[in-house]
């Protein structure tokens, strides 16, 4: 039994480098079947049905340690050994070369035995089949000369679906010699969003109750594509309003939401735009004085004037820098107190001298030298291997999630073990040296990288570039830095106006912002494309982005919603509230009452938005969702609420102790001012950044007029109230 | 408890709840729960079933504990001795002889193993069931890639009346968080240490300064102030609407005298803490009875620190063992007094177990190919031995069990089909348990 193994394996590597089917057929002596001019092989037909099954599923044979003693490879990346484990391991038992239907593979896929992953492929089906034809065909590895798979497509790639809409694809795989082949019950679907769509394992799209874009995907063979529905609102077309355009991104949201059959809500009052920008610009609200200034002023062009003078503050530079020390990881446990606070202080000098953004990217991926004098080389310390300064750098500043390439060809994406190691490549050079200068970094030598599977050397190219003969000479990372900051790139500026636009309007035109891939396409690529020519034209001046970015009439929309856009929290047809961060929140819980917070190792008078380090011990912080910087995703900041947040809000000592606090601002106004109203107007416009409305105000009044002998105790109550609105917690 | 039960087992005040969940448009809807129910994803007749996770991190010696080994060479079997139980042919370490009184309330599986010997990795397999893999990082807070049980307690089963479905004690683990399941299923914590002579749970009560009266009265105000509480926005945005969620749910808890009385440990008898002993472990044992009494489905108690590197029998016989031994004895003792015991699937382990080769600074370092994992309350037979480790206990000898049969047999006990799915965000169905065998020699 063992040595007719053997000779099937000789026989099999035979057929493996392209000798005909009919010669391994004669050498191990079968009969010659039926079948045997019908090309079935292991890597072109086998592994894709596998993987259809789910035979390699990470939670069946392709887990770790296998299934119950059969393991595959998860996604067929190792199909050598995926082949090895069918048709050798367990003493060949799996397949029965002499009788095909007694294999032990098609007895448990069909249930005549038991299987722990259920009946996979009935006896009559077009799976059990296949199996079938392969076992009789004498299981060869890949027959040679068979066409490569070039892509799928799929039909139809884009359609306007209604609700509750039922729409089958179809998916062609298009091969080297021209000819195509329907794949669909080969392929595998997966929707994007289940809420807007879901797909069943025969890929016919169910469209649900939402309005808006979305998409479904569909794999086959490691290759990729996106079928997209655009889903309108039912019910009569509306008579789109004629709308002023600010600038080129209004007629572009425009044009997308028309197809939804929605109208945006009006423009938002000064009151709203007011808080919005300070909140967004400069990470803190208006004082009352910043309020009543700016509501008072007549002036038209107002709002630019005021983005102009926001951007210009110090407050700008410390939000920003805080954002930016999130995604670069300023991590003090890893890189330690003072380093960690060198490479902060990079990034907020970056930040205030406005630095452009491919400046910025290009001097951080390049750093050379002492790190004392290039403290953007920080970053590299920030991560642990080659592996992590790739897998950084893509999602950081490409927007693409590479990890899972680094076993396996991405599920979701293009990405195979090679590209994954061919960015690794550009790292390999990276490595310390002490210097005169302390610590310092370098990138020297030649090393080679190798396909950690099939030994092949890998040469390092960029994402979607093909690989080079030759290495790159010199410094391998400038050859990176050029690809990525030329003008033409296609994920570098899409990344980076994404990133702005998910700050500014509270959703990326792609979600999550750092995950660009072939199959999560934009919300609106039309204004994406816009958005990131804008940015190269203007030299990736971010403060230029802003501007445009924060003049549209869409950034500036009121978030009171209107009957066509109650349900749309997606396309940009009113504002939405977004909680505010963190830091942001217990600034301004600091600014109402009047009392700082004292944060520990800075002095007071530092503000939560100041803070470098995100180490620093911090209920309130963390409960809000500070991230620990441990990696450069930017789903490590929660924005989400939760049960200890409410309580907080309501019952934190802390909060309580500002509010009465005999330095604070409450005590202050109850002194300097007689007239109750006086005191509603001042709290609701520092909370609020408004003046109250009429009702608003007889709340007010008559609240602290009932408590006439405990007025510093109503009037802290009334700032207690204000600041546990959702008006206080969220930017709207 | 006084909540009445509809005749399938559903709480009415859970039904109302969670149709004031549905309206806001959150996952938690009746036809969610109904249709779970019908698809046999859970079995509501066992929805008075908690559970209880108390969880010795670092790795608790089972080899000088539950699974001595007394014929092995002295540089494997240690300086302690096995002493007889109150089962009989059972036997656990001298130093741990109240324990020894109560072996016939829970059962040990001695064939316990799984393959991964760090604590972050192995702590997320413990608490989730599932291996974590690539991109993982254990100094995350929360660092799950997949949810930890009690999460997923929470998000097939909801909560029962104003009490939170899921609290840790006395923080959160690192692993013990909701991953995809979101806020709702996300635990909440106590942050504070119940053994503390001021222990209170931050943030429960308004501060004392706030008289009861003017609680009142700002809530009042707030409901007038606030103009998107009940506004078309708050419906319409998705912050909005969780957090309009919890606070109206830190109100009830705030509000519910059963929930206020149930963390406030300084209403149990002097004598009873004392029992407990009045350190972490047993304070915080003592809480997490208090909470399944008051409707908790899931409390996980986080212990430090059992990583016994060094002096592995000074620390064990000195320091934790003792503790251990006042804790969790009493604990049994008073669960099953109060008739919460076969109510309560109580599993107590570390995230593996300790080499069975004693290193050369007296220590053991960590081992997770063979360990032991005590298991009783809610329908487990108790008293029981299943498995059996090899003559050192480095491997199972027969019956291996690993993390995702603990979660699966769980889920089991509590009328979650281990065998059902949850989605990620993507959407992507993942099934509760890897595969998880129910470990049927305990039931």
């Amino acid at each position: 039994m063992i040595v007719f193994q053997e000779t099937r394996g000789v026989v099999r590597m035979i057929i493996a480098r392209g000798a005909g089917v009919l010669l391994a057929m004669i050498c191990i002596g079968f009969a010659l079947p039926v079948h045997a001019t019908s090309p079935v092989d292991f890597t072109n037909d086998i592994i894709p049905l596998m993987s259809r099954l789910g035979c390699n599923a990470s939670a069946c044979h392709g887990k770790a340690e296998g299934q119950n003693g059969f393991k595959l490879s998860v996604f067929a990346h190792d199909p050598v050994g995926d082949f090895r484990a069918l048709t050798r391991e367990s003493r060949g038992r799996r397949i029965s070369p002499t009788a095909p239907a007694d294999s032990l593979l098609l007895r448990k896929i069909s249930g005549a035995v038991g299987h722990g992953g259920g009946v996979r492929a009935p006896r009559n089906s077009r799976a059990y089949s296949l199996f079938l034809q392969w076992i009789k065909n004498g299981t060869p590895y890949e027959i040679g000369g068979r066409p490569t798979l070039t892509r799928i497509r799929l039909e139809p790639s884009r359609q306007t679906a209604a609700f509750n809409a039922s729409q089958p694809l179809k998916v062609m795989a298009e091969f080297s010699d021209n000819t195509h082949r329907d794949v669909t019950w080969l392929s595998i679907f997966h929707s994007n969003d289940t809420g807007m769509a879901t797909v069943d394992e025969k890929g016919i799209v169910t469209i649900g109750n939402s309005v808006g874009q979305t998409s479904v995907m569909a794999r086959y063979q490691g290759k990729v594509a996106t079928f997209q529905a655009i889903v309108p609102r039912p019910g009569p077309k509306v008579t789109y309003p004629h709308l002023p355009n600010h600038n080129f991104i209004d007629p572009i949201v425009d044009s997308h939401l028309k197809r939804l059959n929605i109208i945006p809500s009006p423009l938002s009052d000064d009151a709203t735009f007011l808080r919005r920008v300070y909140l967004d610009i400069a990470g803190r609200l208006p004082t009352a004085n910043e309020s009543e200034t700016f509501l008072s002023d007549s002036t038209s062009g107002k709002r630019s004037g005021l983005v102009d003078a926001l951007l210009e503050t110090p407050e700008f530079a410390d939000y920003w820098a805080l954002k930016w020390a999130d995604l670069l990881r300023v991590d003090r446990l890893k890189l330690g107190h003072e380093d960690a606070h060198r490479y902060y202080k990079w990034i907020h000098e970056s930040l205030s001298k406005n630095k452009p953004l491919d400046h910025l990217a290009r001097e951080l991926l390049t750093a050379e030298g002492p790190l004392t004098e290039q403290p953007a080389g920080f970053f590299y310390r920030a991560a642990n291997n080659t592996g992590d300064m790739a897998a950084m750098v893509s999602q950081v500043f490409l927007g693409v999630r590479i990890t899972c390439a680094e076993c396996h060809q991405h599920p979701y994406d293009r990405w195979t073990q090679q590209d994954y190691h061919a960015m690794r490549g550009f790292f390999q050079q990276v490595t310390t040296k002490n210097s005169a200068g302390g610590l310092a970094l370098l990138a020297e030598g030649n090393p080679t990288i190798k396909h950690p599977r099939t030994g092949a050397i890998i040469q390092p190219y960029p994402l979607g570039e093909s690989m080079p003969e030759e290495p790159p000479q010199g410094d391998r990372r400038h050859v990176l830095a050029n690809w990525m900051t030329h003008p033409e790139n296609p994920y570098f500026a899409r990344n980076l106006v994404n990133r702005l636009w998910a700050h500014f309007l509270g959703k990326g035109l792609i979600t999550p912002v750092d995950d660009l891939r072939e199959t999560n396409p934009p919300s609106n690529p039309e204004l994406l494309d816009a958005l990131a020519a804008s940015l190269v034209k203007n030299n990736y001046d971010l403060k230029k982005m802003i501007r445009i970015i924060t003049h549209s009439r869409t950034y500036q929309l009121s978030s009171k919603p209107n009957a066509t856009n109650l349900s749309d929290e997606q396309n940009f047809s009113r504002a939405l509230f977004r909680r505010l961060p963190a830091e942001v929140l217990m600034d301004a819980v600091c600014d109402v009452t009047g009392v700082d917070e004292k944060f520990d190792g800075v002095p007071r008078g530092y503000r939560a938005v100041q803070l470098w380090d995100s180490q620093v011990q911090h209920y309130f912080l963390k409960l809000f969702g500070r991230p620990a910087r441990a990696t450069v995703c930017e789903c490590e900041r929660v924005t989400g609420a939760s049960m200890g947040q409410a309580l907080h809000l309501m019952n934190s000592p802390n909060i309580q102790t500002k509010l009465a606090h005999e330095g604070g601002r409450i005590k202050r106004l109850t002194l300097e001012h007689e007239d109750d109203a006086d005191i509603v107007r001042q709290l609701y416009l520092s909370a609020f950044s408004r003046s109250p409305s009429r009702d608003e105000m007889n709340t007010g009044l008559q609240y602290l007029g009932s408590r006439r002998f405990q007025r510093r105790k109503a009037v802290e109550d009334l700032a207690w109230s204000l600041m546990n609105s959702f008006e206080f917690i969220f930017n709207h | 408890m006084t909540i009445k039960n509809f005749c399938d087992g559903w709480a009415r005040r859970d039904f109302l709840r969670v149709g004031t969940a549905g309206a806001f448009g959150l996952n938690l809807s009746i036809s969610h729960l109904l249709e779970a129910a019908a698809k046999g994803e859970v079995d509501p007749s066992k929805s008075d079933i908690s559970f209880i996770f108390i969880f010795l991190k670092g790795g608790l010696s089972t080899i000088d504990t539950f699974d001595m080994k007394p014929d092995a060479p002295s540089e494997i079997r240690g300086p302690f001795n096995p002493i007889r139980s109150n089962v009989p042919g059972l036997h656990v370490s001298e130093h741990i002889p109240e324990t020894a009184k109560v072996m016939d309330k829970f059962s040990l599986v001695r064939s316990f193993t799984h393959s991964n010997a760090g604590h972050g990795p192995a702590d997320h397999y413990m608490f989730t069931g599932f291996h974590p893999v690539s991109g993982f990082n254990g100094g995350l807070k929360p660092n799950n890639q997949h949810p930890s049980m009690g999460s997923v307690i929470a998000h097939k089963l909801g909560p029962r009346g104003p009490i939170p479905p899921y609290v840790c004690l006395p923080n959160m683990h690192n692993s013990g968080s909701s991953a995809y399941l979101g806020a709702k299923a996300a635990p909440f914590t106590i942050e504070a240490d119940p053994s503390s002579p001021g222990f209170a749970v931050p943030d429960l009560q308004p501060p004392l300064s706030v008289g009861a009266g003017r609680v009142l009265d700002r809530r009042g105000l707030l409901e007038k102030v606030d103009r998107f509480q009940k506004s078309a926005e708050a419906k319409a945005n998705q912050g909005t609407r969780e957090l309009g969620v919890f606070a109206q749910r830190a109100t009830e808890l705030m509000t519910s005298k059963a929930a206020k009385e149930a963390f406030d440990i300084h209403k149990e008898s002097p004598k009873l803490r004392d029992a407990y002993g009045r350190t972490t472990l047993g304070q915080s044992c003592l809480m997490a009875r208090r909470l399944v009494e008051a409707g908790v489905r899931c409390v996980t108690v986080d212990h430090s620190n059992w990583d016994t590197h060094f002096h592995n029998f000074r620390v064990l016989k000195e320091d934790l063992l003792p503790k251990f031994d006042m804790a969790i004895p009493t604990f049994f003792r008073d669960m099953e007094d109060r008739g919460l015991l076969k109510k309560t699937v109580v599993v107590l382990t570390g995230e593996f177990g300790r080499t069975p080769k004693i290193n050369a600074k007296a220590g053991r370092d960590h081992w997770s190919r063979s360990f032991t994992v005590a298991i009783g309350g809610g329908g487990i037979q108790g008293g029981r031995v299943i498995g059996k480790s090899d003559k050192w206990a480095m491997d199972p000898a027969e019956n291996p069990y690993g993390p995702e049969d603990l979660c699966a047999t769980v889920y089991h006990l509590l009328g979650i089909n281990p065998r059902s799915e949850m989605h990620t965000p993507e959407g992507r169905p993942v099934m509760l348990t890897n595969n998880g065998r129910i470990i049927k020699e305990l039931l």
